[in-house]
């Protein structure tokens, strides 16, 4: 049996091509994202080798922003008046985008085909669709690099084809070699200031293996858990109890912390861009379901959750 | 911003710039908000040229429309004159962009504008709250922005997306775009 039941070869070995180029290539580009009426431009560059990976992404318009990432460690570096928030990975090894691992976990939940050759960013691409068979995931259109095997642009489609988020490069050189200035964060002017020393973070993660309090009654068939850690907040020290699920495409974060005096919190649902959340209190606690999956899928995953005192 | 700014960023959208030239883009880009205009133009012109536009979908201008007249003084908003928000029509976006590629997005919506039956307007009815009719859009109208209206709530989302990105869907190569352009076009 294949890994996706419901798909043609040439499709999944497409996909898996696709996914070894992310993590194997030097590309350095630009790309929009679009989500409702907003399309920001960003600034990628990306480098592989013996020491892993590297990545800085820079957003080109409107609030200067970087978000640097490499094996270890997520800094987003925000503007003046923000903090510099560097965010250990929980897990160590490889990137989130380490998919070839997570298809092990897929089920046979989604329609993979190859569609249309097409242009983008001065390439000749393979479009390749992915698209869930029942309304609790969403799907793909994927263009990708007929040559490097590259994702150059992403489409993300509700049950209906609509397009949710779309991420686009216009422009994109590979194969380069790029210096570590190229991967340093760069401040200039007055609308970025580094914060560091002031607001630097403590953050502390650490794999919580213990059995949680907290059972999720209800998932999405083909979603199963992927990684359950307590993350420590910056600010206040408190913990947050994440559980990660996934089906092997798309994946739900349930977050999970304690109630502290005149803290507000998201009640219902909240949309940015292809990415639900669906905010609850359970006990005394805030929990709050994240993902890239239908709105209705969030706050089913939300109502299910159950609080179950340990003994 | 000179002639040859505006064709370097449109060089940029292409893909053709490389090396010095490349960089040179990225620093307009960075310093001049003019630029950046300029830039979504010819990427959104690009894009309808690949026909990522148009496949499957049509162009909705309303709601930029909608957003340029929010500014208008309240006159407008309490004649008796017909409606002023209208859509852009599939068959006229197909012919305006084949006839004027060059002219901006905001000169092809007031194209349709003028060329389209028009509607009554109930008089106290602010433009801005005005229904979009139904039609296919380019993306869904929910925008980089958490929608809610607390700052908070806001926060504490921010972060919960931050940890959530680790874990990417099948678009990984871009996955913390979302993070990194959050709230930018605010």
């Amino acid at each position: 049996m294949s890994i996706i039941a419901h798909a043609d070869d040439d499709a999944i070995t497409l996909l898996e091509r696709m996914n070894v180029a992310a993590k194997q290539l030097n590309y350095e580009g630009v790309f929009s994202y679009q989500a409702g009426k907003k399309m920001q431009s960003i600034r990628i560059i990306h480098r592989a080798n013996q020491q892993g990976e590297i990545e800085r992404l820079i957003s080109l318009n409107g609030v200067a922003r970087e978000v640097i990432r490499n094996n270890e460690m997520m800094t987003c570096i925000y503007p003046e008046g923000k903090s510099v928030q560097p965010n250990h990975r929980p897990l160590g090894g490889g990137f989130p985008s380490d998919f070839l691992n997570r298809m092990s976990l897929a089920s046979p939940y989604y329609l993979l085909s190859l569609g249309q050759e097409e242009r983008i960013a001065g390439h000749h691409t393979q479009e390749l669709k992915v698209m869930p068979v029942d309304n609790y995931r969403y799907g793909y259109h994927l263009w990708v690099d007929k040559d490097s095997d590259l994702l150059l642009q992403s489409d993300l489609v509700d049950e209906q084809g609509k397009v949710l988020e779309t991420f686009a490069f216009s422009s994109i050189d590979m194969g380069r070699d790029i210096p570590d200035q190229s991967l340093q964060a760069q401040m200039q002017g007055n609308e970025m200031t580094w914060n560091r020393a002031e607001h630097i973070m403590n953050t502390k993660v650490s794999a919580n293996k213990a059995k949680s309090s907290w059972q999720i009654m209800w998932m999405p068939a083909g979603f199963t858990l992927m990684a359950q850690q307590n993350r420590l907040k910056a600010k206040n020290g408190a913990s947050i109890e994440q559980h990660v699920y996934s089906d092997g495409l798309n994946s739900i974060s349930i977050f999970i912390e304690k109630i502290r005096a005149q803290h507000r919190h998201l009640r219902g649902g909240s949309t940015m861009g292809a990415t639900n959340a669906y905010g609850t209190i359970i006990n005394s606690h805030f929990v709050t379901i994240v993902g890239e999956v239908p709105a209705d899928t969030v706050e089913k995953v939300g109502n299910s959750i159950q609080y179950v005192e340990r003994k | 911003m000179t002639v040859n700014q505006n064709e370097l960023l449109s060089a940029l959208v292409d893909g053709e710039l490389k090396g010095n030239e490349l960089e040179q883009a990225l620093q307009l880009l960075s310093t001049s908000d003019i630029a950046k205009v300029q830039f979504q133009r010819h990427q959104f012109v690009s894009d309808v040229l690949h026909g990522y536009v148009s496949q499957n979908r049509s162009v909705d201008l309303t709601g930029r429309i909608t957003d340029a007249l929010l500014d208008e003084p309240a006159i407008l908003l309490t004649t008796k004159r017909k409606a002023l928000v209208i859509p852009f029509p599939t068959h006229l976006w197909k012919h305006a962009t084949g006839l004027a590629l060059a002219a901006s997005v905001g000169a092809m919506a007031v194209m349709g504008v003028m060329n389209q039956p028009q509607n009554q307007l109930i008089p106290v009815t602010p433009v801005a709250s005005i229904e979009s009719p139904a039609q296919p859009m380019i993306v869904a109208q929910t925008g980089n922005r958490w929608t809610v209206g607390e700052q908070e709530v806001e926060d504490r989302l921010n972060t919960y997306l931050v940890n959530h990105s680790e874990y990417a869907g099948a678009s990984s190569v871009f996955s913390y775009a979302r993070v990194v352009s959050y709230d930018a076009g605010q």
